[in-house]
């Protein structure tokens, strides 16, 4: 039987001890490697055809700044609700929560600067559903299977408290193209 | 004084008055509080899963009677459950997670089970803290085929099944299954998962529980370009699978070695990524009219968790697509979860994004019932 303490030790510092241990070695690994310092991120192998183009019409304030609102870009893999409605922000977590050390990743266009941004949804735990600003946006998130890419587990499932509260979007860096 | 002479119409009215008033019933009796007796099980009860998106601490279980469209009861099941129902209907099975001071203090894992014929809680074997905390699926909590195991499957986040002696009320073990999840039951001793690379791992348990062998099939599925939903159905002996662009998966669980159908399209060409199945159980199945139903939306990459504007219906035997279903939209949102009776006079069920239940005829799609407003988020139904 599996003990927590393994565990723990497993997955000991955050979301770079899952990339590294996941069986997509080939981006994983050189992603376990962007996390500790690099700034230019590669591209995940995705498609990228839903794209913001040149051609489209101006994009909204809830696209480009409204971080209340799920259409903000960050949050294109978000399932849960905005810390930024719950006394957070979309980096930070509310007073009194705990964020979850691991973590789910995404890829997010920014319309404004063009670049896509490799993202980390890290949940913040401790108290029970924040019930505010539910988003659910799944751009390349894929079944539980695949784990480090889901974001329908509950991310707070190693926190002492695994409570689920609400869910921010933290930039890790530019992706490559 | 002068007396203004009765019509007959007064009088009429007079006497109704009077008459009323001397037929006043007798007062209503007292009442006696007792506890309502369920009536007997049928195939088209259903258990209908509640997230309880906003309160997660407090997930449970409606049950509902699809004939009446009535509510039976509840079972409370804890935070983020998986929930399963014994073979022969007579128990649910939850695995869940509770903490001494509610939303904090000591963090428990427990396996509960309910008497679904009184609804009452019978008895708990604590788990290891490790259950998966995911979303609703079939393959959360699963009985052997002869109800001597339960499985249960664990994300921490490595995967593992914790197999629990249903006769010694004790956890007999924990399967390692790295990079595989779920707990898919098969036959008295068999339980796979479906893992990153799209391949199928299969653990044999003997007798005690144990770990006797273990295979990892080929991959069936490309995990990257088309992953499979994980919300399966049965389909005779084959389990089935939807895909995100929408394939139909089967795989052959009663041999010594799982066998691979190849896979069907539910939709044409022209369809195939601009018609995709969506929501939080997207397919369901009836035996008896071996008929498929797959809640369908227009979508994009990243849209499979949209419910289906429409139920499209496919017969297993042919592949063929019988019948597109529209919803209407405005009143219900969309359909995001499907599951049919296994009875001869069946019944299909749909939960809505407007968290109604509809009670659907499976061959028709006439909304024969609607429960409006049965629970907070109720995104997964189970039916005996």
């Amino acid at each position: 039987m599996k003990s927590r303490s393994i565990l723990d030790r497993w997955f000991e510092s955050s979301s770079r001890s899952l990339a590294q241990r996941t069986s997509r070695r080939g981006f994983l690994g050189t992603f376990g490697r962007i996390l500790v310092g690099a700034s230019v991120l590669p591209l995940l192998p995705i498609d990228r055809s839903g794209s913001a183009s040149a051609a489209e019409p101006p994009l909204k304030k809830s696209v480009t700044g409204d971080q209340s609102s799920c259409d903000y870009w960050k949050f294109c893999a978000i399932d849960g609700f905005l810390c930024s409605c719950c006394g957070g922000s979309s980096s930070t977590c509310p007073p009194g929560t705990t964020p979850s050390p691991i973590t789910w990743i995404g890829t997010c266009h920014n319309p404004v600067d063009g670049r896509d941004y490799i993202v980390s949804y890290n949940d913040c735990c401790g108290k029970t559903s924040c019930g505010n600003c539910f988003c659910n946006r799944n751009e390349r998130e894929k079944p539980l299977y695949r784990l480090s890419v889901n974001n329908d587990v509950n991310w707070c499932m190693a926190n002492d408290n695994p409570n689920y509260h609400c869910s921010v979007s933290l930039i890790l860096g530019v992706a490559e193209k | 004084m002068r007396v203004r002479p009765l019509s007959t119409a007064g009088i009429a009215l007079s006497l109704a008055f009077a008459g009323s008033a001397l037929a006043t019933p007798p007062p209503l009796p007292a009442e006696h509080l007792v506890v309502q007796q369920l009536p007997p099980p049928t195939p088209h009860w259903v258990y209908v899963y509640d997230t309880a998106l906003d309160h997660e601490t407090d997930y449970r279980v409606h049950v509902f009677d699809g004939d009446r469209g009535t509510l039976l009861g509840q079972i409370d099941t804890g935070y983020y459950p998986g929930f399963g129902l014994s073979p022969d209907g007579k128990t649910s099975a939850v695995a869940t997670t509770y903490f001494s001071r509610g939303w904090h203090g000591t963090h428990t894992d427990v396996l509960e089970f309910t008497d679904n014929a009184t609804l009452a809680f019978t008895r708990e074997i604590v788990l290891p803290t490790q259950h998966m905390q995911g979303p609703p699926t079939p393959f959360s909590v699963t009985y052997s085929s002869d109800q001597k195991f339960i499985y249960v499957a664990n994300i921490t986040p490595a995967a593992s099944v914790t197999v629990v002696d249903l006769a010694k009320g004790a956890v007999a073990g924990d399967l390692e299954t790295d990079g595989c999840a779920l707990a898919i039951a098969s036959g008295p001793r068999h339980v796979s998962a479906l893992c990153e690379n799209g391949k199928l791992l299969t653990i044999t348990v003997d007798d005690n529980g144990k770990e006797a062998s273990r295979a990892l099939s080929k991959s069936f599925f490309d995990a990257d370009k088309d992953p499979i939903f994980v919300q399966g159905v049965q389909v005779g002996a084959t389990l089935m699978f939807v895909s995100f662009l929408g394939d139909a998966y089967g795989i052959d669980l009663s041999g010594a070695e799982p066998r691979f159908a190849a896979p069907w399209p539910l939709v044409t060409g022209a369809e195939r990524g601009k018609w995709r199945p969506g929501g939080s159980q997207p397919v369901a199945y009836q035996r008896q009219l071996a008929r498929l139903y797959v809640p369908m939306h227009r979508g994009t990459e990243g849209s499979h968790k949209i419910g289906g504007s429409e139920i499209w219906v496919f017969d297993t035997d042919s592949h063929k697509r019988i019948a597109r279903w529209p919803f209407d939209t405005h009143r219900f949102l969309s359909i995001d979860a499907v599951a049919a009776t296994r009875d001869a006079k069946p019944l299909l069920y749909a939960t809505t994004d407007s968290a109604d239940l509809l009670v659907l005829d499976p061959l028709t799609g006439r909304i024969l019932r609607v429960a409006r407003k049965v629970g907070q988020t109720p995104w997964f139904l189970v039916t005996p």
